[in-house]
């Protein structure tokens, strides 16, 4: 009953033996990448091929693997010839390699990649970074090769389309060795003049004829253009670095002409039309002020004018009444002030101001005398006080009791020694003086 | 004035126009000019003397590119 059960070895051997006999696998090309390489003592090698999403095993004997030209390592990018089989004891299938080549545009591929990443983290790829392309330029830079296609059909397209462009064209390598470093240059002279666009590019060719576009230093050269840039490198389906830094990336040559220029017939269209709307606009606006003129010219007021001035002249009226109202009043009240000032109590009997005035007057007087008087005979007094003391002291008194005062010289002699014979004395009585000679003195 | 400036200048004087409001005597100022750089637009459109193409030499001065067809 059991015996429709094979055994393992039976299995395996059927298998390889499938595999063996399907040409498809017996002769089979495959490129990948090489990785957990091992070279064991005996010269044989084993590792694995993979691609992003699978792998296989692969062995390949010393024999063949002494005709390599390369030394395998991990990530190497490689085509291989071979043939499929399994490897009956563990049951897995692998690839044994009669040939393996680098792969030369592999590895392209990757050092592609890996610039590309580098140069979008650093954002030079960013869409903020692109400079508008003019839209309608004088001077067109062109940095390709002054020989082959690409520079004809540049000019060629300019001339058709927009023949006040003019071409100013940067002869420069755009293959092999130093083809980065002439394109970085004539960036960099181009910079110097007075462009409004610049087309970097070249034809169609291999990866590798292509290759410059992908340096390091032309990107840079791209992105730090402070004019703006439009690439066209090779194909429409190629896309290399210079593609994705550049201000705009145009297919080909040709494309990048088209998008550097407008087309000198659409440019005229687009102005007439705009001369169009210009002046139907202008129309429009000078429509609208006319009628809006109107309506103020047929205006109910225009029309009469006269209401204005009727209105007016009712108004006057008012104001007129009004005026004389208001000066009559104030007439009115004008005069009753007047009268009452006139009855007023002062008025009437303005001796009562002088009155009490009066009054006063005739009180200072009587006080004024009073004082007077009494310093007079105060003063009075006193002199008869001072007359009397004056009696007593009074030398003239003396005289009157038969005494005489002489003098010589105004001055009073006391002594016969002041005096001289012949001199003339002065003698002063109670009643008088008279003049003397002296005769004789004793 | 270069040709793009003079379409742009041109550019924002339709739009101004084209917004309601602004008054009758700026409008015709505004129009009048326009209708200038229509003119020289025109004129520099018209008499097409074709640009002659230049080549930069190694010495770095400018010299006619002619490209046989």
């Amino acid at each position: 009953m059991n015996d429709k059960y094979l055994t393992v070895s039976v299995i395996n051997r059927y298998i390889k033996h499938k595999l063996d006999t399907d040409e498809n696998l017996t002769h089979v090309f495959i490129k990948g990448e090489i990785s957990n390489f091992k070279e064991h003592s005996t010269g044989h090698l084993y590792f694995s091929i993979k691609d992003e999403t699978s792998k296989i095993n692969a062995i390949m004997f010393s024999g063949n693997a002494r005709k390599l030209n390369f030394k395998p390592i991990d990530g190497s990018k490689v085509l291989i010839t071979g043939r499929i089989s399994v490897y009956e004891a563990t049951g897995n299938y692998q690839i044994y390699v009669e040939e393996m080549i680098e792969d030369g545009i592999g590895s392209l591929y990757i050092a592609f990649e890996k610039l590309k990443k580098q140069l979008a983290s650093e954002g030079l790829f960013d869409e903020k970074y692109k400079k508008p392309i003019p839209k309608y330029p004088t001077k067109i830079g062109v940095i390709t090769a002054n020989t082959g296609a690409a520079i004809k059909d540049i000019i060629s397209t300019i001339k058709r389309r927009y023949p006040i462009g003019q071409v100013i064209l940067f002869p420069s390598l755009v293959q092999g060795e130093n083809a980065s470093k002439d394109i970085v240059k004539n960036i960099k002279l181009a910079n110097t003049f007075d462009l409004d666009v610049l087309i970097v590019g070249r034809g169609g060719g291999s990866i590798e004829d292509l290759w410059p576009f992908n340096e390091e230093i032309v990107a840079r050269a791209i992105f730090d253009s402070k004019i703006p840039i439009i690439s066209a490198v090779g194909h429409e389906v190629d896309f290399t670095i210079a593609d994705f830094v550049a201000d705009l990336r145009a297919p080909t040559p040709t494309g990048a002409a088209e998008l550097a220029v407008p087309n000198l017939v659409d440019v005229n269209k687009y102005i007439d039309q705009l001369k169009i709307r210009l002046s139907s606009d202008i129309l429009k606006k000078i429509n609208i002020q006319k009628l809006y003129l109107d309506s103020l010219k047929n205006s109910y007021i225009l029309k009469n004018p006269l209401l204005l001035y009727e209105n007016k002249k009712q108004k006057l009226d008012l104001l007129n009444n009004k005026l004389n109202e208001l000066i009559i009043k104030e007439i009115d009240f004008k005069k009753l002030n007047l009268d009452s000032l006139k009855n007023s109590y002062i008025l009437k009997n303005p001796q009562f101001l002088y009155k009490n005035k009066y009054e006063k007057l005739i009180l200072l007087n009587n006080n004024l005398n009073k004082n007077i008087k009494l310093k007079i005979d105060n003063n009075i007094n006193n002199l008869n006080n001072l007359i009397e003391k004056l009696q007593l002291v009074n030398p003239l008194n003396v005289l009157k009791r038969g005494f005489s005062l002489t003098y010589k010289d105004d001055k009073i002699i006391k002594s016969k020694k002041k005096v001289k014979l012949d001199d003339t004395l002065n003698i002063k009585f109670s009643d008088g003086d008279i003049v003397v000679n002296v005769k004789e003195i004793n | 004035m270069k040709f793009e400036e003079k379409i742009k200048k041109l550019e924002e004087i339709v739009a101004t126009l084209e917004s309601e409001n602004n008054d009758l005597e700026d409008s015709i100022d505004k129009y009048s000019e326009a209708m200038k750089l229509v003119k020289e637009c025109d004129e520099q459109l018209k008499n097409i003397e074709e640009k002659v193409n230049k080549i930069v030499t190694e010495n770095g001065n400018l010299e006619d590119l002619e490209i046989e067809e």
